[in-house]
Formats: C-alpha cells, structure tokens, sequence
C-alpha cells in the first residue's frame, strides 16, 4: 500500500460506494445508451442548437425532441429523482448534499434572453427534495470534481450520503469557439482517430448517488478515488504532468496498482491535443507500471457533454462491470500513431468484465479529474 | 491534527482602501498576461496577489504547487462575454470572433487563470451557487484540507459590475473580491473563529452577490487580528 493511502479508524483504507446511477444522453437513458454504444451507433446529426450566424459547427449530439429553449436543469431533474429512487435513500433520515458539476451552467438561457432570475444560472431548484446543492462550474471535469468532494464528504462525516449531479445543454458562445479553432467543421467525434476532426457538443445530465462504506442499500461499486490536479500550465491545452499527477493520485491513495486495471474509460475527446497526450499520459502512469488495461471512449456515440463526461462514463463503467462487454470506439477508423501500443477497443466490443476501471477527465483551466471504480 | 487558520487574506473593493479597479489591475500585478481577462478574474488576481502580501509587479514562476488548492466563487463573471460573443456572430459571423477569448467562454475560466497565474497545481474549484457561492466555496475549502487533498488553500470570490451583469443581477451590484489563505497552522486567525464573527459584521460595502460571504469571513479576520495580541 502507497505510504499515504488513507486509512479507516478500523484500519483498512476507506471507501465510498456507489448506490445507484442515473444518465441521459442523445441515445437515451442509461441503459439504451449502453445498448447503443455496443452496436456502434452514434447520436450525431444536424446541429439543431439555434446560432446567430455562421460558426463553423454544423453537427451536434442533441437529445430527441427536446426543446432549444429549455434548460439543462430539467434534464438533471429526471436523473436525479431516478436516482434517488433506484438508491433508496430516504431523504428525511440522512443528511443528504447536492453537487452539481457543469461546464456551461444555464448560458444558453442567458444568450437566448430567457434567463432574467440570476438564481436560475445554478442548479439550486433543479434537485427535487435537497435544500444544499452546490454547482460547480469545473468544465470538462466537473463531473469529476464533483465526485471527489462527494466521496470527501462522505469519508469525513459531512453527509450521509451526496447526490452527484452533471447537467449541459450547448451554448452558441461554446460553438462560436469550437468553430473558430476547427480548419473544417467536424462530422463526428472519433476518439483516438489518427485524423480526427474535432470535438462536437453533447447534450446530456447524470446523477451518481454516494454512500458511504456502511450503507445497506444497494451497492453497484466501490468508489475508490478521484486524484484532483491542476495544470496551471495552458487555460485551454492539456499537460501530461497535470494529468499524471492525477492518475498516481488516484492510485495512491486508493491503495492500487495501475497493472491491476482492466480497463480505462478515456477522456478521448477527438481533438488534436488531447489524445496524443492522453496516450502519452496513459503510457507513463499505467502502462509503465505493468498495466495493459483495455482502453475505449464514449464521446464518439454520446458527444462532448462537458460537465456530465465524467458521470456518463460512471454509468458506463457500471455496466461494464455488470454486463461483462466493453463497447468499442464509436467513430475510431484507424488509431492515431500515439495510440498504437495502446489496447485501444476499437470496431467490435471486446468480451471482459472488468473490476477495476481508471476514468479520465479533463477539462478547460486544466483541471483533471480521474476516478477509480472497483466491482463492489 | 493543527487547526484551520486563516494565515493570509484581503478584501479588494475597488474605491476603497486604494484597490485598483480591473482595468487599472495592471498598477498591482505588472502589464503582462492581462489582455482579455474579464473584470472578475482581474479582480481575483489583485485579492490573491495581496492576500500572498507580493509586491507590485512580482510573479511567481517555477514549476506547479500541487499543494495549494483553488476554491473560486462567482457568477456573473464571464456572462458579458458570453453575451458579447453571440452578439459578435450575430453581427459579422463566428469568425470575427477572437480566439483569445474563448478561455473566457468557459465557466470556470476565473479559478483557472488563478491557478495558472500563481502557479497552484492543486485541486482547482469554481463554485457558481448563486447566492450560496460563497459559502459553498468557505466550505469546500476546509474540506479539501481535511481529507487531505492540500495542505493550503486558497478561497476567492470576485464579482464584475459591468452593463450584461447588472442587468442580470437586476440589483445593484458592487465589484469587487477577497480572498482567503487555509491552513492546518499555530499561527493566523481561527477560521471557525472569523466564519462565527463574520455574522455580526454589518454588509455596509453593498451587494458583491457571490464574493459577499468571503468579503465577510476577511473583513472579519481583520478585525479579530488586530484584537489579537501581538
């Protein structure tokens, strides 16, 4: 065991567990979406998010139906309530917390002129029963970050048990930016494509519940540990020693070894930077240590969601570990130089049940995120 | 297990005590890197920079430290140029738009120049609560300390006062920022101490929305300070 992994007043390292998981995305809630990522089909098609001019973006991975002018709130409110439900958390006898990881907030509502109560900016009445809900604006990572503190929480005593939420429709402003560093605009996500054409939005929210190691309800997994790191190097380009210094965070203080690691849900973002780093990323923190995790990514089905990538790819994970299938790349044609040692799961899902799964998230400001789940 | 103190802090309210309004944050933090910061970020920039007590111009460079952590709050931020963009699409196209700016698009673009500025490699949070953010931010602080995430923490909150925020908030909206440095130490002023005393103090500045219960929490360790005897 790392020297510094944290112990339990009983003296074994302390865990949270995972009580239930909630996602939507453009293909559904979460067990459509599962079904979809293993058939290989995407969510992509016409950007329908309203633009004032010409950006450069002509695709999106919108959800059907839903309204350009709603916000990303209510879409957090049905995974949450599924969530309380499927955990069976009874909100009058614990101390129960909210936090809310996004990139983008309601700004779509602030561009649309829709939004004229500042109180609406946040997601503090878009949880259903829980009067402290903290929105935190951690970009891509968000998600992430949010688990973190909810596992911080709840090893501390500060709550009983913490609603993780992550909520993100598409503002024209992000698009304005995608468009504008795109050379032509991108067809489809294609994470780890050795040409690859950019990022492209998703809409989607999540809701994760976590418990603590005595919780009686239902467990779906242990929550090892989210390593938390900040590049301080670029606001908008990764850095490897940012990201590696959240993965041998993880390890470290969750008492595992990166050769133990089945398989990593990848940041994978499709664009230039990201996933040459991430691979050198990967090479250095796991795959130096004796790891050769299967590797796959979802954005290339489900969209960049910004703030809820991290709690889809929970949700994934989860059904990974359950269903003994790992979905292939959506979109991956051949695998980028970078990336060829790599076990990249690439035009057919690989048969493995996995029990220790590395999630990666990275985002805007340099602010990463990566958790460790284990098979409860 | 040391208690948490407050070991550094400042209140930067433009018009008071000699505080520089962002566009003049140049006269603190020295000309570089400031182009296309918004207002709030600038304003955060100054409170940290005084809550470290560095002098004018000075920078800290070498690698990250990853342990300092970030904990930032505000709201209205980076709406105007929100805003802005989408007015400047609308009027010449997405390619009139600066890619300079598109860090400022992000939400969290105000805790994470902070990081980058003073080189903070810690964990990195921007809390957008409304209201609440500031108190969230308090309290994620301390937290991050006793889980042992980082062995210092810096809490920031800044508020702009600029035409798209004003509109918004719909209330009169004072800029300005403060920040606080966390600790396990002997030394400094008793955190749970200063959070109890901010209560009491009268909010006489005006509305600083999500920065207003740091302003609070450091305005009231400056007062239990200079009780304290030297």
């Amino acid at each position: 065991m790392a020297p510094w992994a944290r112990q339990s007043s009983g003296g074994g390292v302390v865990a949270a567990l995972i009580a239930a998981s909630s996602l939507l995305t453009c293909l559904g809630d979460g067990e459509r979406t599962f079904a979809s990522l293993l058939k290989g089909i995407t969510g992509v098609g016409p950007l329908r998010h309203p633009v004032p001019g010409p950006i450069n973006v002509n695709a999106g991975y919108h959800i059907p139906g839903r309204s350009m002018d709603g916000y990303a709130g209510d879409l957090l409110s049905g995974c949450v309530t599924q969530a309380l439900a499927d955990a069976r958390l009874d909100l009058a006898e614990h101390r129960v917390v909210a936090i809310v990881g996004t990139g983008l907030r309601e700004l779509a509502a602030v561009e649309q002129g829709n939004l004229t109560d500042p109180e609406r900016l946040h997601f503090g009445q878009s949880v259903p029963g829980i009067a402290e809900v903290m929105t935190i604006a951690n970009a891509c990572s968000a998600g992430g970050h949010a688990l973190a503190l909810a596992q911080d929480m709840v090893e501390t005593g500060e709550a009983d048990a913490v609603v993780v939420g992550a909520a993100d429709v598409m503002t024209a402003s992000m698009l304005a930016m995608i468009g504008r560093v795109a050379e032509q605009p991108s067809d489809q996500v294609r994470p780890f494509d050795k040409d690859r054409p950019g990022v492209l939005l998703g809409e989607g929210a999540a809701a994760v519940v976590v418990v603590g190691e005595n919780w009686a309800g239902p467990k779906l997994a242990k929550l090892l540990y989210t390593g938390l790191s900040c590049d301080a190097f670029h606001e908008t380009a990764p850095d490897i020693n940012g990201i590696c210094r959240a993965i041998d965070e993880a390890y470290a203080r969750s008492g595992r070894h990166p050769r133990d690691t089945d398989l990593v849900l990848a940041h994978g973002t499709g664009t230039a930077l990201n996933d040459p780093t991430e691979c050198e990323a990967l090479r250095r923190s796991v795959i130096a240590y004796g790891g050769n995790p299967l590797i796959t990514g979802i954005k290339g089905a489900v969209g960049h969601m910004s703030g809820g990538a991290a709690l889809a790819n929970v949700d994934v994970a989860l059904r990974c570990m359950s269903g003994g299938e790992v979905p292939a790349v959506a979109g991956l044609r051949e695998v980028l130089p970078e990336g060829a040692d790599l076990n990249i799961v690439k035009d057919a899902p690989a048969t493995h049940a996995p029990k220790l799964i590395q999630l990666n998230a990275f985002g805007f400001g340099g602010v990463n995120a990566v958790t460790l789940l284990e098979s409860a | 297990m040391k208690p948490i103190t407050v070991t550094g802090w400042s209140v930067h309210l433009p018009g008071t005590d000699g505080a520089c309004p962002p566009e003049q944050a140049n006269t603190l933090l020295g000309r570089k890197g400031l182009l296309m910061k918004e207002p709030a970020t600038r304003l955060a920039l100054c409170a940290v920079h005084r809550a470290l007590n560095m002098g004018t111009g000075e920078r800290k460079d070498g690698p990250a430290d990853p342990g300092t952590a970030v904990v930032a709050s505000s709201n209205l931020g980076n709406v105007e140029t929100v805003v802005d963009v989408v007015a400047t699409v609308a009027a010449d196209g997405g390619k009139a738009v600066s890619p300079m700016v598109a860090p400022n698009a992000s939400s969290n673009v105000l805790s994470g120049t902070v990081a980058q500025w003073f080189k903070f490699g810690g964990p990195n949070l921007m809390l957008c609560s409304g209201r609440d953010s500031g108190a969230h931010a308090l309290r994620l602080g301390a937290l991050l300390l006793r889980s042992g995430r980082a062995n210092r923490v810096i809490v920031v909150g800044a508020e702009p006062s600029d035409p798209v925020a004003d509109r918004l908030y719909a209330k009169p909206l004072r800029a300005g920022a403060a920040c606080l440095v966390l600790e396990h130490s002997d030394h400094g002023v008793s955190f749970s101490q200063a959070r109890e005393h901010a209560r009491g103090i009268a909010q006489t500045w005006g509305d600083c929305y999500g920065a207003q219960d740091i302003i609070s929490v450091a305005l009231a360790v400056s007062a239990l300070h200079q009780e304290q005897p030297a």
